[in-house]
């Protein structure tokens, strides 16, 4: 099995036996050079540290600005809540109606026939003249009307004869002024037709 | 040697043939799961996984507001929330959570309590629709105080904060948040725009979002603001003076608008009675519409305006036309009288207007054949919708020529066998003040569109010459004599210094049981100032009123006041031309 791999060299001429020798080639011994292993190892370990801390300092920030966006989230929701409320209250002073009502209340009433100054020359325009009672508008709406169920009846009831005189006494005395304030309003609303009738002229 | 290392090898080989099936194994394990994890139960996984850690919260669109002409908001949106309490944390403390809670909030204590204390629920509403700010302020104190059970959520207020001034224009949102009536409802789709979402990982204790982690934000698209030609502070004076008016006559209902006389648009619509937009539910259902565009009614004598500014611009007659008026005329099988008996009067055209004479204006409107009062009275405006662009406005009603007797005209000239709506009337009369240029009314400035998909508004609105210039400065001359404290019939609608030009209407009203005339009256006054300038047309309807009052004593003072604040609130001065002495009988 070996044999053939000699052919070839015992045709090599003898003669140039010494100087194939000497051209035979042999492995150089290696030169054992050992790089220091711990400046590389410590760089490592630092880059893997220094990472490692890096990312999770930089996670704990997010975190972090997470947590004070969600406060401040919130803070600005409130102070807009705030703020809506507000605005509302000031749209309620200034609703009309609120404003007629504090008007009235310092004595104020609407002006009378319009009038005005031109400033250019001085001169009034228009007729001025003081707000009058005709002028004044209700601004109120009418109290609601009570149900009849509601309204209390007058009830007059006759007191016995038997009954104790000092008793009777206090008793009619009572009676007189309740009939005596009926009579009041009765004419009352007498009155007011009557100041209906008055105005019945109709006109188209 | 050799036989030895085979073995070994052999060994190795089998080794690794055994390992790498087993390897293969755990790999098509792994795989399996893999595929069941991703491929067919991926969906219910990827829940749980949100349910744990995906929080998606809907971001609320704003619902525009609805401002006046100036701005001044008539209903706005505001960020609300609802107190909501859950019973098995609360009973236990009832009566204090429900001590602060009702000391904060306008809410009844002991209905507070009631629902505190709830048995076998976890949920009860304690107030809807609170201002963010008080309702976070009532859970900070009762986390304060230590007491648990008490939550907030979303509940967007609506708040009109006038009140019931314009509240029959604006109409109401429900509960619900849904727009139920007037404006709200017809122009839900500008109003209302279309929430966002808002989708992100969560995490901890508190809830905050996991940096980094699934964020997916859709951005919520705000409703549009409405502007309309509205002038709050106008409404709201027309609408108490209306009220005083209706009240004050005893009357059933009323109904005012004021015109802008060159552009049309709609300064105040009052109607009366009306109700406050935050508590609709206080009102009868009747009293949430607008009377003054759904609601007809014969105009009366207002009309005999629109006939005599017709017979004029047609050139059958002047405002110095001698006109003969019997005590009664008899016509067919009916006869005409006026409110006031007399003898033979002898009245100019503008004596007939000025004194309101049915006689007059009938004898007047003999100058017409019937298709030429229709063709006038039609392109007046009635009995057709205004153009306002309010779905369910009533058209009125004006009978087709063809149809009409002589007592049809005859009634027609001054108005009566016609119908109309309040606004309708008011954009009639303006014609006359406006030289003779009919405009379409208006009530919302610029351009809208509304759910139907028409666009309304003032830059939109179309006009159209009715009567010619003259004709319509002649009318409004005949119209400055019924002001007058002698000759007309309502001397209490004159302003002081200014030219006054106006109309009263007592009309006979039907019933609506029998469909006839049921014996009570409307009555009204239309009119403008200042008479050769008009910059306002102001017209005050009321119904039935109780006290006999007519249209100058009940309409003509409340036309009175409006139009003196107009003046002023616009400061409009007077022309100081004087005013014109036409002949009112002969």
């Amino acid at each position: 099995m070996s044999t053939p791999l000699y052919q070839p060299r015992a045709r090599i001429p003898r003669l140039a036996e010494a100087a194939v020798e000497r051209a035979r080639l042999t492995v150089v011994p290696g030169r054992a050079t050992k790089a220091a292993r711990v400046p590389f190892i410590t760089l490592v370990s630092l880059l893997l540290i220094g990472g490692v801390v890096g990312l999770l300092l930089f996670n704990t920030h997010m975190q972090q600005g997470s947590f004070v966006v969600s406060s401040m989230e919130e803070q600005a929701a409130v102070l807009a809540g705030k703020e809506e409320s507000l605005r509302m209250q000031l749209h309620r002073m200034r609703d009309p109606q609120h404003v007629a009502e504090r008007a009235k209340k310092l004595g104020m009433v609407p002006a009378g026939s319009p009038a005005f100054i031109r400033l250019s020359d001085g001169k009034v325009l228009g007729r001025p003249a003081a707000g009058e009672p005709a002028d004044a508008l209700r601004i109120e709406p009418l109290p609601p009307g009570k149900p009849s169920s509601v309204r209390p009846r007058l009830v007059i009831a006759e007191v016995p004869e038997a009954t104790k005189k000092d008793k009777r006494e206090r008793d009619t005395g009572a009676r007189s002024e309740a009939t005596s304030r009926d009579q009041d309003s009765t004419s009352r609303t007498k009155s007011r037709n009557h100041d209906r009738a008055q105005g019945a002229g109709r006109t188209p | 040697m050799s036989r030895g290392a085979r073995s070994l090898r052999g060994t190795s080989l089998l080794r690794l043939r055994v390992g790498l099936i087993l390897i293969a194994m755990v790999v098509s394990v792994f795989a399996a799961r893999l595929f069941q994890l991703q491929g067919i139960d991926a969906k219910a996984y990827a829940a749980r996984a949100e349910a744990v850690g995906l929080q998606t919260v809907t971001l609320p669109a704003t619902r525009g507001a609805i401002r006046d002409r100036n701005g001044e908001p008539l209903a706005e949106s505001a960020d609300g929330l609802m107190l909501v309490a859950d019973p098995s944390l609360t009973a236990d403390d009832a009566q204090e959570i429900a001590k602060i809670v009702a000391a904060r909030i306008d809410v009844d204590y002991f209905d507070v309590l009631e629902r505190l204390r709830k048995p076998d629920s976890r949920f009860q509403y304690l107030a809807r629709r609170v201002p963010a700010a008080e309702a976070r302020a009532v859970v900070e104190e009762l986390d304060d105080a230590g007491f648990e059970g008490v939550d907030t959520e979303r509940d967007p207020v609506r708040s009109y904060p006038a009140g019931d001034v314009a509240a029959n224009i604006l109409g109401f949102m429900g509960a619900d948040g849904n727009a139920l009536q007037g404006f709200e409802l017809l122009f839900d789709e500008v109003l209302s725009g279309k929430d966002g979402s808002a989708t992100y990982e969560t995490g901890g204790s508190g809830g905050q979002r996991l940096p980094l982690g699934e964020n997916n934000v859709v951005e919520p698209v705000d409703g549009s603001d409405l502007t309309l030609t509205i002038d709050r502070d106008v409404q709201w004076y027309t609408q108490r003076v209306l009220r005083q008016a209706v009240q004050g006559a005893g009357g059933e209902s009323g109904a005012a608008v004021v015109l802008d006389s060159r552009t049309g648009e709609v300064l105040a619509l009052a109607d009366h009675p009306t109700f406050d937009a935050n508590a609709p539910t206080l009102s009868p259902e009747r009293d949430l519409g607008m009377r003054s565009l759904f609601d007809v009614y014969e105009p009366g004598s207002v009309e005999k305006v629109l006939t005599a500014a017709a017979l004029v611009d047609a050139g059958k007659l002047t405002p110095d036309t001698r006109i003969t008026v019997p005590a009664k005329l008899h016509r067919q099988d009916r006869v005409i009288g006026d409110y006031w008996d007399h003898g033979r009067l002898r009245l100019t055209l503008t004596g007939v207007i000025a004194k309101s004479s049915n006689i007059g204006t009938v004898l007047a409107a003999d100058e017409f054949t019937p298709k030429e009062l229709y063709g006038y009275l039609a392109r007046f405006g009635l009995g057709a919708k205004s153009g306002v662009g309010i779905p369910g406005e009533a058209r009125g009603l004006l009978p087709w020529w063809k149809n009409w007797s002589q007592i049809n005209q005859d009634t027609i000239s001054f108005g009566q066998g016609v119908s109309v709506n309040a606004l309708q009337m008011a954009a009639a009369v303006n014609a006359v003040a406006n030289d003779g240029v009919l405009v379409e009314p208006s009530l919302v400035k610029g351009r809208a569109t509304t759910s139907q998909g028409a666009t309304v508004g003032s830059d939109v609105v179309s006009s159209r010459r009715v009567i010619s210039p003259r004709a319509a400065r002649l009318t409004a001359e005949m119209m400055e004599a019924v002001t007058d404290p002698e000759e007309g019939t309502a001397p209490s609608a004159a302003i002081e210094g200014y030219r006054v030009a106006g109309k009263t209407g007592t009309a006979q009203r039907v019933g609506e049981e029998c469909g006839c005339y049921d014996g009570t009256f409307t009555v009204s006054f239309a009119g403008f100032a200042p008479a050769d300038d008009p910059r306002f047309l102001v017209y005050v309807v009321v119904q039935d009123p109780k006290n006999g009052g007519g249209g100058g004593s009940v309409g003509g003072p409340a036309f009175r006041k409006i139009m003196t604040y107009l003046l002023r609130k616009y400061a409009v001065p007077p022309t100081g031309a004087p005013a014109p002495d036409n002949p009112v009988e002969w």
